[in-house]
């Protein structure tokens, strides 16, 4: 950062620039800021989670045991037991986080998410699908992947009507979601053998009984998708120009748009073949974010992971510990949580067409 | 000069099937000025999209020094020419200095960190527009004189020999129309860039132009220098209206005085 300054000096008037540093600083140091304590409080999370579970552990010790150190009890406890669901909270909610980020920048609209739009439904219906046909766990996230991009072509054909309108999306979405729960239930009730026991996961999402190969083979593609989104990040905000800008700018809008698209479902589904359909987290973390840290840039991106991954394992843990009822599925709190909050988006943004409409 | 020349050969340009530009035979002489212009709906900025591939021919090419345009990859044609289009859309809550930023898109590669060269560019462009102290501003809460020189100033990031402006004066008043269009004139004049702006004022196009375009429903009326092709005639027959050509007592460049109404209604109505 430090050669923007200099370079900048030779036109420089000291005034002007000290000004300029202070500001955009401040701005900075906003996201910097919600970053650090977003970080704490995951650490803290991380260590109230692995702590914690059908025998309390001492916190220092249940960190040692998770870095592989301490009695060979507490390590298998802590690793093999707590380690995997706590690392499948921080993969989704950073994937879904991310997902609905990039999707709410696409159609400029803060009602789109992978939830809403059906593709974490699709992703359900892809792995129960798979499970059903007795398929091995390791093709979870293919199968979720390919349930999440039929759910997207679904939406497609519903909703493209020489063009998008945002509305018409998430109507389309709100019905394709609605048809393959359905489907995920009706598959869960059908085969009782094989999927009593992650009938939960699959209906309302759940991070219960995680296992390492799940979370590797999830959590690594979702990484990736990760680093992608990021390298993708310069296009989206050349789009936000809207197309003629952003065409004069030799970006090409449509290939750009697709990426962003593909990308944002890649991160869902993965998330959902970890966790089953969690609602609420895509849709609502980078309306915090925003809240936190201002408007979106690369940097709240990243911040939106981090929040994710924050609001996924706390949820996770309000369902086991905070509760009346404990061992909840991490998707009934977030479902809680959510319907309210998407009848205050639906309810906002239809007063504010009827504004512009007047 | 034939560096940086736009032209077209039998441009067809349509939306749907409505032709909205048809058969049009142009040459855009480089390092020039070019103003187009001609009344409402006749075409202008379908043409400057055109010209910017934004939009695809349905009938013959656009040409830069001869090569197709729409055979460039897209991201050698920006690094040539830059355009403001007539209603940018100004991203939620962006500042100056982050639009201007956004004009060095063509000159990264995908995972490129921002380099001195980039911001070299930003600040120049800021400076030549004098929006340096506007920088940390959102944009959308600028005056709409302020937010217009932020855009060029995005234009300018982009650091292209051509520059294509689609009335870059509208919904400003007097004063701030003749500071864009004295900025314009003065980025060709250093730099010798190649400008083609579309405009309303028949006045403001014969002096800040070197050569005039005036379409007619989609179709070429005249060509050439504003001196050569602007007369009462041409008025006439383009806007339908009666006027006098006068020489403009500043410059000398052809000035369009309408007739009284009076006459004007006599002169149709006979």
């Amino acid at each position: 950062m430090n050669g923007f300054v200099r370079s900048a000096a030779p036109h420089g008037d000291p005034a002007v620039d000290a000004g300029r540093r202070t500001r955009r600083g401040a701005a900075r140091g906003r996201t910097a800021l919600t970053a650090v304590v977003g970080l704490v409080v995951l650490c803290a999370l991380v260590t109230v989670s692995v702590a914690n579970g059908d025998m309390a552990l001492p916190p220092a010790d249940a960190v040692k045991g998770l870095f592989g150190l301490g009695d060979s009890a507490t390590v298998l406890v802590v690793q093999e037991f707590r380690a995997p669901r706590m690392v499948a909270a921080i993969v989704a909610g950073a994937g879904l986080a991310v997902a609905g980020a990039l999707l709410q920048r696409l159609f400029r609209n803060p009602l789109a998410s992978p939830d809403v739009m059906g593709v974490t439904g699709g992703a359900s219906f892809g792995a129960v699908a798979m499970l059903a046909a007795g398929a091995s766990q390791a093709l979870m996230p293919l199968a979720a992947l390919g349930g999440g991009l039929l759910a997207a072509v679904l939406l497609g054909v519903f909703g493209w009507r020489g063009g998008v309108s945002v509305t018409r999306l998430v109507l389309v979405g709100l019905a394709v979601q609605a048809g393959l729960s359905a489907a995920v239930s009706f598959m869960v009730v059908s085969f009782p053998t094989e999927l009593a026991g992650s009938a939960l996961q699959w209906t309302t999402g759940s991070v219960y009984g995680r296992t390492w190969p799940e979370v590797w083979s999830a959590g690594g593609a979702v990484a990736l998708g990760l680093l992608v989104a990021f390298a993708l990040h310069r296009r989206l905000a050349v789009l936000d120009l809207g197309d003629d800008s952003a065409g004069a700018l030799g970006l090409r809008t449509s290939a750009a748009r697709l990426q962003v698209l593909v990308i944002a479902i890649v991160l869902a589904s993965l998330a959902a073949a970890l966790t089953g359909p969690v609602a609420f987290v895509a849709l609502a973390v980078p309306h915090m974010v925003r809240f936190l840290a201002g408007p979106p840039t690369a940097g709240t991106l990243a911040l939106s992971g981090l929040a994710g991954a924050v609001l996924l394992l706390a949820s996770d843990l309000v369902a086991q510990y905070l509760l009346p009822v404990g061992g909840l599925p991490v998707g009934v709190v977030t479902a809680t949580l959510g319907a309210p909050w998407l009848l205050v988006l639906m309810i906002r943004q239809s007063s504010s067409v009827n504004r512009s409409a007047r | 000069m034939t560096a940086n020349q736009l032209s077209t050969h039998g441009l067809d340009l349509r939306y749907g099937d409505r032709l909205i530009v048809g058969g049009l035979d142009l040459v855009l002489p480089g390092g020039a000025v070019t103003a187009v212009v001609g009344p409402n709906a006749c075409g202008k900025s379908t043409l400057l999209r055109g010209l910017t591939r934004l939009l695809a021919p349905a009938a013959g090419t656009v040409a830069l020094d001869g090569a197709d345009i729409h055979r460039m990859p897209a991201r050698a044609l920006a690094l040539r020419m830059g355009l403001l289009p007539q209603q940018p859309v100004t991203p939620d809550a962006i500042t100056v200095e982050a639009l201007v930023r956004l004009g060095r898109y063509p000159h990264q590669r995908l995972l490129s960190p921002w380099s001195a060269a980039d911001q070299q560019a930003v600040e120049e462009a800021l400076r030549r527009t004098g929006t340096r102290e506007l920088r940390d501003q959102p944009v959308d809460q600028l005056s709409g004189g302020q937010r217009q020189r932020a855009w060029i100033a995005l234009a300018l990031a982009q650091d292209t020999d051509l520059l294509l402006l689609d009335e870059p004066t509208t919904f400003l008043d007097l004063r701030h129309q003749l500071d864009v269009l004295d900025l314009v004139a003065a980025l060709h004049a250093e730099a010798d860039r190649t400008v083609v702006m579309v405009l309303h004022d028949l006045g403001q196009a014969a002096r800040y132009a070197d050569h005039l375009v005036v379409l007619k429903d989609g179709r070429l009326a005249a060509a050439g220098a504003p001196a050569d092709v602007l007369d009462a005639e041409l008025v006439k027959s383009v806007f339908d209206v009666d006027c006098r050509v006068i020489p403009d007592p500043e410059t000398g460049t052809p000035l369009v005085v309408p007739k009284s109404s009076a006459k004007r209604h006599t002169a149709v109505t006979v």
